[in-house]
């Protein structure tokens, strides 16, 4: 098994997920990544698509990201979004969410 | 048969109960939402700390490239930001605040500097439009529970309004929360954005980072984040004050119609008792008066 690393998700409405997880598989703006437990630091802009996080031996938590910041340091990987939503299904479903989600900001009721 | 003094009394009695159970509602309901409100300001404060956290650490890193955003100007003119609430009962919440502010717009036009409003909240709106200030962008109905897209409409006027070079600064005045029975008036200075010094971040470690895409580009990405995220933050805050003062004024409100209601019953029991001691007296002279008669 794969030695695990820190992972927090945090959104302006609160830590969405916190723990120990062996592999991350997010979107940049470049592409896909993966992270492995001692990746060297890194900062990355997300765009809207899914993040795998696989932990706990089987365990896979597919979330929604609406886009955000991604950053990796000593271990510890901190997603930053303004939207994210935790979605059950497998990826596919995630990424049509986080479509979802970058769709309709919710801006029209100014006076 | 009850005299026409003791009738009003009674009425008033009457009245400043109902009047007590309204306002003993108003608190109950205020009580449950500040838990509400002060759980939200503590669930977003992660997002923030770790946004400050990654600033500084890019800054640092990228040689603290200038960023538009954190652009010192001249300052002509300044974005006023003013956070109140829609509704009043909630003590001197809002005529604190909106003094501040006013104070503030003062100062500024003393210093030969224009003013540009943005005003959230109608209590804001309604008063600065009666004293004749020109309101640019009124914000109604986020007050009471505001979610990310709100912060996320007002920050993206303030960054336009600040990037168009329309204002060379802006200032937010919120009402922070301290706790339930302290809240304070606070004016903040918004844009352009003060890069964190390394006492704000967590430890003052030197990070140097890979970038997707370059730091310039991610900088420029999250520095509005950054704005959306801190006018998440005066909202929210705002929003707990708000509930708080709402809380302590219909608390006064209450105990105050309990008291009142106790000096009136005793008035009105005063009133009752007179009208008795009349009645007898009433008999008892007619009685005697008729005995009187009858000898």
């Amino acid at each position: 098994m794969a030695s695990p690393f820190n992972v927090d998700v945090v959104s302006p409405e609160g830590t969405l997920w916190s723990g120990d997880a062996e592999f991350l598989v997010a979107r940049t703006t470049e592409g896909e990544i993966g992270i492995l437990a001692g990746h060297e630091p890194l900062m990355a802009a997300l765009s809207a698509g899914p993040v795998l996080i696989d932990h706990d031996g089987d365990q896979r938590t597919t979330i929604a990201v609406h886009g955000g910041f991604m950053q990796v340091v000593e271990n510890r990987v901190t997603l930053l979004t303004d939207r994210a939503r935790i979605t059950a299904g497998d990826r596919a479903e995630a990424a049509a969410e986080a479509l979802k989600l970058s769709e309709g900001d919710p801006l029209d009721f100014e006076e | 048969m009850a005299s026409a003094e003791l009738r009003i009394i009674r009425r008033r009695i009457a009245s400043v109960s109902a009047t007590r159970k309204i306002t003993r509602a108003m608190e109950l309901i205020a009580a449950s939402r500040i838990v509400k409100a002060q759980q939200r300001v503590l669930q977003s404060r992660p997002y923030v700390s770790s946004l400050i956290e990654v600033i500084s650490n890019v800054g640092r890193d990228a040689g603290g490239s200038g960023h538009l955003l954190s652009e010192v100007r001249d300052v002509s003119t300044v974005g006023i930001v003013v956070i109140s609430s829609d509704r009043g009962l909630a003590g001197a919440y809002n005529s604190n605040l909106i003094r501040m502010a006013e104070r503030a717009i003062g100062h500024h036009t003393l210093e030969g500097r224009d003013t540009r409003l943005f005003v959230i909240g109608k209590k804001a709106q309604s008063y600065l439009r009666f004293r004749g200030y020109r309101i640019d962008q009124t914000f109604l109905g986020l007050t009471d529970r505001p979610d990310y897209g709100h912060a996320r409409a007002v920050a993206n006027l303030v960054i336009e309004s600040y990037v168009s070079g329309e204002v060379d600064a802006v200032e937010v005045f919120y009402t922070d929360y301290r706790s339930v029975l302290y809240q304070i008036p606070t004016r903040v200075e918004l844009l352009p954005v003060q890069p964190p010094t390394d006492a704000d971040a967590q430890e003052g470690r030197s990070v140097s980072y890979s970038y997707e895409p370059s730091a310039e580009e991610i900088l420029s990405r999250i520095l509005p984040r950054y704005v959306e995220a801190a006018i998440f933050g005066f909202l929210l805050e705002s929003s707990a004050s708000e509930h708080a003062s709402r809380q302590r004024a219909m608390k006064a409100a209450t105990d105050n119609a309990a008291e009142l209601t106790k000096v009136l019953t005793r008035v009105a029991n005063q009133a009752r008792q007179a009208e008795i001691t009349t009645e007898i007296s009433e008999i008892v002279g007619g009685a005697e008066a008729l005995m009187a008669s009858d000898r």
